[in-house]
């Protein structure tokens, strides 16, 4: 039979998210860890990310994917946690035991007293979006691109259209410019970029390469190669209007349009999954709807920053500490609810017990708004927009009495 | 196959008989003929069998309830699910029975069912039951409420095409079949006996041909001059659903049929559900555009079987061509010698293919001999052939034993599909050598993610196992590069920046 090993807590993914769940796990007291990550390398995606601006927030200083991983990585070996790599988990079981595979660790089983999940999120592909046309090579999401350039040294194409202004994206289109390739277009369908806007400028306004607002692919073109693409404005439905197509010749389309929560072996395990955020419905400790199984990162949510990754990490770890610990249950008593004007909330329901931040993404573009929780609570803010997570910090004793539930809102312009 | 693996451009081999196309029905000649002594050869253009439109159908093997009394393609399909099943005992491949359920809406519509089963019946199928909603409902829970009435039948099945393509050539090419990829016909020219054949990659001799060019066969009889021979083509989109809706439909559940649409949903052999078939006039051959407006009549026709069925839960669309030609009547198969080369079968078929797939086969080997060919049955025929494990679909145990005998099955590439690196090594020492090959294959990179987490540990593979440079290796054969050179810093290490 297999091999089962047990531990205190097991970590899923070497990423932001799991490695900052580890330090504090191992500050916290837990000794009995394991971190699973099925790469040959701890680090996840920043280890793609060689562009700057990274840390501001956790270390006060400028850092690139692969430094800010650096220093997480470097602060798990000097606590001695143990990173098994090249390990890919296969299953969790509610009961948590996990069974992982790897060519060196084998086919083995872990129980453990508490799971974080930490497993990141996942670039929507070409089959998801319905783009017509015909299926050469030359297709890629961004993150693809991202690793073939920074990682291995490949260039995918020489002239790109890129679709879609998620953040990603616009550092491709920065990236592949300075690799000397011509990044033709960006086409966003909304109008307004899905990114951050110091990437819009950074990336494209600097470089000045046009950034097409209200538009989409309406086909590719190329039966071997991409030998080019249909750009078209669409309406408010998102409908083609009519003669606005126009051809660009590219052999390359980046895909950048939406990012997706990896939650494959949490709702194998039976973890509920809000519809909104694409990630488990957690609590103010980040404990999931199946007790034991934490969530941080982006499989949680899909976050714009790597500080708040981390952070998330850090109240993961704390949950599962206590969970570990056997400190009061804090089950729990006040659900979270968010209005019209509210696009997702994390976490989904409170304990009353700690200060708590709630992380917010907007539905619509806001101007001189007010954040409202209850009537209890409110913060004035100057603009939102969807594509810029918001977070504001409730102190425990402001929503502390309060049973059932209660409505986040944005009132304002 | 990238562009440079060309060694011989002259003559390429003298063949008893060329089988031109290596579709799932060139396929299955190719590997009827490797029974005989003697020397075959398939040829194909793309860079992998079942690459053009075999892979890009429903993959049913149906009853012969379509069939008309008579016709070629009844006879043809007959028995077809039993000799899948052999099949795939002899081929180690994936077949996954279930049954057949053919809806009516109407009470009128109930006479179409039983002429359905009186076809069926005429070809020697059995076991087919009348039945109303109640039963209906038992069988498939989810199937709309105005099902009136049902015919059903079990004992059909569902393949994965391009499996089952790779494994009738690899057992072709064991019993001595030569197979040439990416080798396209330009000119057949006759001399004496013997046709010379002008392909992509040298000459080809061969005593008889077989076109089984699919949508191309009119081409290829024109390079003969029958020059009668027309294809109507009809472009149909299909649309795979995600694992998540898998439980909405468990047999081949069909409704209504016309010029415009084939009302079919089912499941596929890897477990999803696939719904066609809505059907438009190509603009030309080699047009496979899906438009969202196909897309979304496909998911209609699927509604109006299956309410719960939804376009959220498409994972992916995709367009196949379907064939009739003008030679046979009523949308019969046309398999025969050609009126000008003496020698040479044309192969011309549309739907069931697939099912008939074996049948045919067994016609063309017959119509062969009829036209001279004298071919003894080979004694030393190899009849079996052995895949590898597949460590996704493998019992705990079972993976526990495959990993200990090879640890790199221990490797999971593909997270979508837990596919592992002793999989994908197999698959490119078997001769996988694209992307789309490696894909059709392993699944890496048919899951969810699409291959955007996967793609470069497949191409690194690749690179590894080919021993090739990486600007070599290609999605789906010559002119498809996955990449076009280095970055910077690379070629500066490499020396070279381009391809």
């Amino acid at each position: 039979m297999l091999r089962t090993s047990h531990v205190d807590l097991a970590i899923v993914g070497a990423g932001p998210a799991g490695l900052a769940a580890a330090v504090e796990a191992k500050r916290l007291g837990i000794k009995d860890l394991v971190v699973f990550e099925r790469d040959e390398r701890p680090g996840g995606i920043l280890r793609q990310c060689i562009h700057a601006g990274f840390g501001l927030e956790k270390f006060n200083e400028e850092l690139t994917g692969p430094e800010y991983a650096n220093r997480y990585i470097k602060m798990a070996e000097s606590s001695g946690i143990d990173i098994s790599l090249d390990t890919t988990v296969l299953e969790i079981d509610k009961n948590r035991t996990l069974t992982v595979v790897g060519e060196k660790a084998g086919l083995r089983q872990v129980a453990c007293k508490s799971v974080i999940l930490a497993m990141g999120c996942r670039e929507r592909p070409r089959g998801a979006l319905g783009i017509p046309g015909t299926r050469p090579a030359g297709v890629f999401t961004a993150g693809h691109a991202q690793r073939l350039i920074n990682v291995e040294g490949y260039m995918p194409g020489r002239t790109v259209v890129i679709l879609g202004s998620g953040d990603i994206g616009l550092i491709m289109a920065r990236r592949l410019t300075l690799e000397g390739a011509q990044v033709k277009a960006v086409a966003e369908i909304l109008p307004y970029a899905s990114g951050l806007v110091r990437n819009v400028v950074q990336c494209l306004q600097d470089f000045a390469i046009p950034l097409l607002l209200r538009h989409t692919v309406a086909e590719i073109h190329g039966d071997k190669r991409v030998e080019g693409v249909t750009l078209v404005q669409v309406d408010e439905q998102w409908n083609p209007v009519e003669g606005t197509g126009q051809f660009i010749e590219c052999d390359t389309l980046l895909l950048s349009v939406g990012l997706i929560p990896e939650n494959e072996l949490s709702k194998a395990a039976g973890v509920a999954i809000d519809p909104k955020t694409g990630g488990p419905y957690v609590s103010d400790y980040f404990e999931t709807s199946v007790e034991g199984f934490f969530s941080c990162g982006n499989v949680l949510h899909v976050n714009d920053v790597v500080d708040n990754v981390s952070l998330e990490g850090e109240t993961a770890a704390y949950g599962a500490f206590h969970r570990i610990k056997g400190l009061p249950a804090e089950r729990l008593t006040l659900a979270i609810e968010g209005n019209d004007t509210i696009g997702q909330i994390v976490p989904q329901r409170i304990s009353g017990l700690r200060d708590t931040t709630f992380y917010i993404r907007v539905k619509r573009p806001m101007k001189k708004f007010v954040l409202r929780v209850g009537d209890r609570f409110e913060k004035k803010l100057p603009y939102a927009r969807p594509s810029e997570m918001i977070w504001v910090k409730v102190p425990k004793d402001v929503l502390g009495d309060l049973r059932g539930s209660v409505t986040l809102r944005c009132e304002g312009k | 196959m990238g562009e440079t693996g060309s060694p011989n451009p002259h003559c390429l081999g003298v063949y008893d008989v060329v089988v031109i196309g290596a579709g799932i029905v060139g396929a299955m000649i190719a590997r009827e003929l490797s029974k005989l002594e003697g020397r075959f050869a398939l040829l194909e253009k793309e860079a992998f069998s079942c690459f053009g439109v075999s892979k890009a159908g429903l993959s049913q093997i149906h009853l012969p309830d379509f069939c008309p009394p008579g016709s070629l393609k009844g006879r043809l399909c007959k028995e077809a699910p039993t000799r899948f099943k052999a099949l795939a005992t002899d081929l180690d491949v994936a077949y996954r029975e279930v049954g057949e359920l053919w809806l009516a809406f109407e009470p009128e519509q109930v006479v179409d069912l039983e002429a359905a089963r009186m076809r069926g019946e005429y070809h020697g199928a059995k076991g087919f039951e009348m039945i109303g909603p109640e039963r209906i409902r038992e069988i498939e829970p989810y199937v709309t409420p105005k099902a009136v009435a049902g015919l059903y039948a079990r004992g059909v099945g569902v393949v994965y095409v391009p499996e089952w393509g790779f494994a009738l050539v690899e057992n072709a090419v064991q019993n001595g079949l030569h197979l040439h990829l990416q080798t396209s016909v330009s000119d057949i020219k006759k001399e004496k006996a013997f046709y010379r054949l002008v392909t992509s990659r040298g000459t080809i001799t061969s005593k008889f041909l077989v076109n089984a060019a699919g949508i191309h066969a009119d081409e290829i009889a024109r390079m003969v001059g029958d020059r009668e021979v027309r294809l109507d083509l009809r472009k149909g989109t299909m649309v795979i659903f995600d694992k998540a809706v898998s439980h909405l439909v468990h047999n081949m559940i069909y409704g209504t049929f016309s010029e415009r649409h084939s009302q079919d949903i089912a499941p596929t052999a890897h477990g999803n559900l696939i719904l066609g078939v809505h059907y438009v006039r190509p603009e030309h051959k080699e047009d496979r555009k899906v438009t969202r407006q196909d897309m979304l009549e496909t998911v209609k026709l699927g509604r109006e079987l299956v309410p719960a069925l939804s376009e959220k839960d498409v994972i992916n669309s995709f367009s196949g061509m379907l064939a009739n030609n003008n030679q046979a009547d009523n949308g019969d198969f046309y398999i025969a010698p050609s009126e000008h080369a003496p020698g040479m079968i044309h192969v011309l078929v549309g739907a069931p293919g697939l099912t008939a797939a074996p049948g045919i086969a067994d016609h063309v080997v017959r119509l062969l001999r009829d036209q001279g060919m004298m071919k003894e049955e080979k004694r030393s025929f190899q009849k079996n052939r052995v895949g590898w494990p597949r460590f996704e679909s493998a019992s705990l145990l079972e993976k526990l034993r495959i990993i200990t005998q090879n640890p790199k099955y221990g490797h999971v590439l593909c997270r979508c599909e837990h596919v592992t690196e002793g999989e994908i090594i197999e698959a490119v020492r078997r001769g996988a050598d694209t992307m789309d090959g490696i894909k059709h294959l392993t699944r890496a990179g048919m899951g969810r993610c699409q291959g955007s987490f996967c793609g470069t540990p497949v191409l690194n593979c690749l690179v590894k196992e080919l021993g090739v440079a990486p600007t070599w290796v290609t999605k789906k054969g010559v002119g498809s590069h996955q990449i076009v050179g280095y970055t910077k810093e690379a070629a500066m290490v490499q020396g070279s920046g381009e391809c």
